[in-house]
């Protein structure tokens, strides 16, 4: 097994060393973050493995924040006449008093940085490129690794990359990477770990390795997100309810249909949630539909379908506005006969285990409820729209996901996704229902028709 | 039932089968408490698929799954020695309803009917069951049903759903049941066959055909017809003056007899027993190839999260150096005890602030303060004529780092009086209040003044 790769991640203080580790762990709980000075005080670990194999060890470091005072101080440990490189220079300084005292922090930061095979130079590309970074970098470059500097912040409007790519080429750094650890590049981990491997080829194997490993996990959990949303659609689109003839039963029943609705979908968000590991109070609060990881809007709303743009026709508007679909059955022939004698034909080919019961209950007057359209339409917006913006986000994000409206129109208002309208006639595709068959092969393939179909405007865009 | 033993090795589709158990069991009721089995599957490492199976192996010996299946196994295994047992007795029962004990003659026909017909009927309904609906066909069924009614119990009832999940992904479930199927009605053919073989050996019988509406010669054709494969394996064929001379009584000839017995051991033969016997390898070589490639479905959304918890992309390494109990603060005690005039500078004001303001008579401009040199040149003029009145101006956009208060302390303390100004933003920008929090706290620690605005009236005249 190869040696892995130990990278230390430093900079000036609060310029987002720790949220960079956590982006690239993707691990919310590590280390601590604020917008203060000098929140990290310590040197914290993470490692990267590929299939259990470590191949790179990342080290959180204090913020440097005296450089220029540790400059004079490293001036003043040459001896007359003398001039010692870089690491003999830096190794006097830390056997010193003061490496224990004043430059305690910055101690720790060179320490680390050379005992590790490379850095990665963390800076806030809103500040200017001011004189004490410099001296950073020229108290780092003592160190004898090579030096990575990473722009962070670059998302935000008021940033000053141009400047400090400048300023590094002139320092003789000319490889730099522009990575927004709250909103990372889709492809940013591959640039860095590319980059990295230009800058250290001795360990360019493993992060090749690393670069495949992590593209394949994203492919595998954007085809995992859209399944959880394909679920959730086929169970909410085969749910259904028979009442009695009676206007008490139908409105109970539309209650608990409501509201089982409601806890499907929140389930679907928290395992989208539990999928890109993030907590549920990550995805929250403010103006954004999603607080303290909930949809706030109730999919029951006529005036949610509005906002998220899912088109009502006339007539819909009534059953949206209720939100079920009261399919009427008047002596087992319906005012929906096609979906109803789908239905039948379909539970028949499943091996008629409900068959019996439907027809029964059907010529006993019995009416039938299931979730209307428009509903299936919003779900399927909602949800799609919260992957895609899970997708685009960083681990370092301190404020909630916020959701653009993206032009879906497929689920705005043109037809349903045929496996959602064949997932209709089969109540025993939905795990609302009792004694759900919910391997059976018919109900796999159609999700896995919706997977993709789901999954595709993510894939163009990845 | 004999008790199983809880530590006994189990095969690869026990384990796959376990894991498979699991994994439903999960889907339906939640995780399970798997903090142990994951560390377990961690240490004993792998890859994920290994790392699964150990989890699993060990989930479902805390929650019985394991001695669950051990004891359907104990009782699959019962029940098909009762099964193979039954099917030997129904052999030997076949031959004796179709050939008696030879006390009356033999319809040789009827006894064909008799011995290959319920076959035939089951190899048909097993043909048409595998072509439609992908089964192994109803005698399948049974035992599996059979073996999960005798090890009752509730986990049995977990094992089942999951075996076939299992056994459903590579379409083996319906080669296993057929296997079981025509191996089961091997037994009873090759039974049937010893029982006839013996029976012709040990005793007479005579044989005859009956009939009321049919001619000889369909007979004879029939015979004929019948015979010829057998007769490529070395079974003769009746002669037709034989078949002829069998109707209604039998002729009292050793030939005929000998004829007649040989036909009808040699179609059960290559009716009964060889196409059993040739489906009944097929299913094995498919039963056998389909366990090699029997696997994990690592794409399950359940197996995704595992993945995280068996095989993490990340682990901490924890703290490597740790933190000192307190930072080195710097000390703003102390001022210059005289000074004269006054003096403004400047501390990272970025190029969106001109510099300096227009200053009042008698406040010097001190420039900006960014580099070591501009600092070392202005702690040195300041050492030799400290000022009575030194303000520093700070741009509160920038994070308040010790490098800064460090200066800003030094300064103070070579000055008579300072005071710290914190620029205010550019028009076009908003005030970061928590920041200016922040230094406001950061220059109050040093006990010295701050200020919002430009304090060149103090500058000019100390009020």
């Amino acid at each position: 097994m190869t040696e892995s790769v130990v990278l230390a991640v430093v900079g000036h203080t609060n310029v987002g060393k720790t949220s960079l580790l956590r982006t690239l762990t993707r691990d919310v709980a590590f280390g601590e973050v604020s917008p203060h000075a000098s929140t990290t005080r310590h040197v914290e670990g993470a490692r990267l493995l590929v299939d259990g194999e470590p191949v790179v060890d990342l080290y959180d470091t204090p913020g440097l924040e005296d450089a220029m005072a540790l400059l004079d101080h490293l001036e003043q440990l040459k001896r007359p006449g003398e001039r010692p490189d870089g690491p003999t220079l830096l190794s006097r300084f830390l056997d010193g008093p003061a490496a224990r005292q004043r430059f305690e922090q910055e101690a720790k930061v060179l320490r680390q940085l050379m005992a590790s095979t490379a850095g990665l130079y963390v800076i806030d590309a809103r500040e200017p490129v001011l004189p004490k970074y410099r001296d950073e970098l020229e108290v780092l470059s003592m160190c004898g690794k090579p030096l990575l500097p990473a722009l962070n912040f670059v998302a935000r409007p008021d940033n000053r990359a141009d400047d400090w790519q400048q300023a590094l080429s002139r320092l003789g750094l000319h490889a730099l990477l522009r990575f927004d650890s709250v909103a990372p590049p889709l492809d940013g981990e591959k640039q860095l770990y590319e980059s990295l491997a230009l800058l250290t080829p001795s360990a360019r194997p493993q992060l090749q390795r690393l670069i495949q490993d992590r593209a394949a996990q994203a492919d595998a959990r954007r085809r995992r997100g859209a399944r959880l949303i394909a679920e959730l659609l086929v169970d909410v689109a085969a749910y259904h309810i028979l009442v009695a003839p009676d206007q008490t039963a139908a409105d109970a029943a539309t209650q608990t249909m409501r509201e089982r609705v409601r806890q499907r979908e929140q389930a679907c968000v928290e395992a989208l949630l539990r999928l890109y590991a993030f907590r549920l109070k990550d995805a929250s609060a403010g103006e954004l539909p999603l607080a303290n990881g909930r949809w706030e809007e109730d999919p029951f709303h006529p005036e949610t379908l509005k906002k998220v743009g899912v088109r009502l026709g006339g007539g819909a508007l009534a059953g949206a506005a209720s939100g079920l679909a009261i399919d009427l059955m008047v002596g087992g022939i319906t005012l929906g006969a096609a979906a109803a004698l789908g239905a039948l034909a379909g539970s028949a080919a499943e091996g008629g285990r409900s068959f019996g019961p439907r027809v029964l209950a059907k010529l006993r007057g019995y009416r039938e409820l299931t979730v209307d359209d428009p509903i299936l339409r919003l779900l399927a917006l909602r949800q799609q729209q919260l992957l895609q913006a899970l997708e685009a986000r960083g681990h370092a994000a301190l404020d909630p996901v916020r959701l653009d409206n993206p032009a879906e129109e497929v689920w705005r208002s043109g037809k349903l996704p045929e496996p959602l309208v064949k997932a209709r006639a089969y109540p025993e595709w939905s795990s609302l229902n009792p004694q759900p068959r919910l391997d059976a092969a018919e109900r796999q393939a159609q999700l896995s028709a919706l997977e993709r179909i789901i999954s595709q405007p993510l894939q163009s865009r990845a | 039932l004999s008790n199983a033993d809880p530590s006994q090795p189990l095969s690869r589709l026990d384990r796959l089968w376990l894991a498979e158990a699991v994994r439903l069991t999960e889907e339906h009721a939640g995780l399970l408490d798997d903090a142990e089995a994951n560390r377990r599957a961690r240490a004993r490492g792998g890859d994920l698929r290994q790392r699964i199976l150990t989890r699993a192996d060990w989930l479902a010996r805390q929650n019985g799954l394991r001695p669950a299946l051990l004891q359907w196994r104990q009782s699959a295994g019962l029940m098909l020695v009762g099964l193979a047992l039954l099917a030997l007795l129904t052999g030997s029962g076949l031959v004796f309803a179709a050939v008696g004990d030879g006390s009356r003659p033999v319809n040789v026909f009827w006894a064909l009917g008799v011995l290959l017909g319920l076959h035939l009927l089951t190899l048909l309904g097993w043909a048409a069951s595998f072509a439609v609906a992908g089964r192994g066909g109803a005698l399948g069924d049974l035992w599996l049903w059979l073996s999960s009614r005798i090890a009752r119990s509730a986990r049995t009832a977990q094992l089942m759903p999951a075996l076939l999940t299992l056994l459903g992904r590579q379409r083996l479930a319906r080669w296993g049941l057929s296997l079981l199927v025509h191996g089961l009605w091997l037994l009873i053919l090759a039974s049937a066959l010893l029982t006839l073989i013996a029976l012709f050996a040990a005793r007479r019988y005579d044989f005859v055909w009956e009939t009321t509406l049919l001619g000889a010669d369909g007979f004879v054709a029939l015979t004929r017809w019948l015979g010829a494969l057998p007769s490529l394996a070395g079974f003769p064929v009746p002669e037709p003056e034989l078949v002829r001379a069998s109707a209604n009584t039998a002729p009292e000839q050793e030939a005929a007899r000998r004829a007649w017995a040989s036909w009808l051991l040699g179609a059960l033969l290559v009716y009964g027993l060889l196409p059993r016997l040739v489906l009944a390898l097929l299913c094995l070589w498919r039963w056998r190839r389909g366990l090699r490639h029997l696997d994990l479905d690592l794409d399950v959304p359940e197996y995704a999260l595992l993945r995280e918890r068996l095989l993490p992309a990340t682990e901490h390494l924890g703290v490597r150096d740790a933190a000192p109990h307190s930072l080195p603060n710097p000390q703003g005690r102390g001022h210059s005890e005289h000074g004269s005039g006054a003096l403004l500078v400047a501390i990272e004001l970025d190029d969106r602030h001109p510099w300096p303001p227009p200053l009042p008579e008698g406040v010097a401009d001190g420039g900006r303060l960014d580099t070591r040199q501009q600092r070392q040149r202005l702690l040195e003029q300041l050492t030799e004529h400290p000022p009575a009145r030194l303000a520093i101006a700070c741009d509160p956009h920038r994070t308040v780092d010790r490098g800064t208060l460090n200066l800003i302390a030094e300064l103070a303390r070579l000055a008579a009086a300072t005071r710290v100004w914190l620029v205010a933003p550019p028009a076009d920008e908003a005030v970061d209040h928590v920041r200016r929090e922040e230094w406001r706290a950061a220059i109050g620690g040093l006990q010295i003044e701050v200020v919002d605005s430009a304090p060149l009236g103090w500058l000019e005249t100390g009020a």
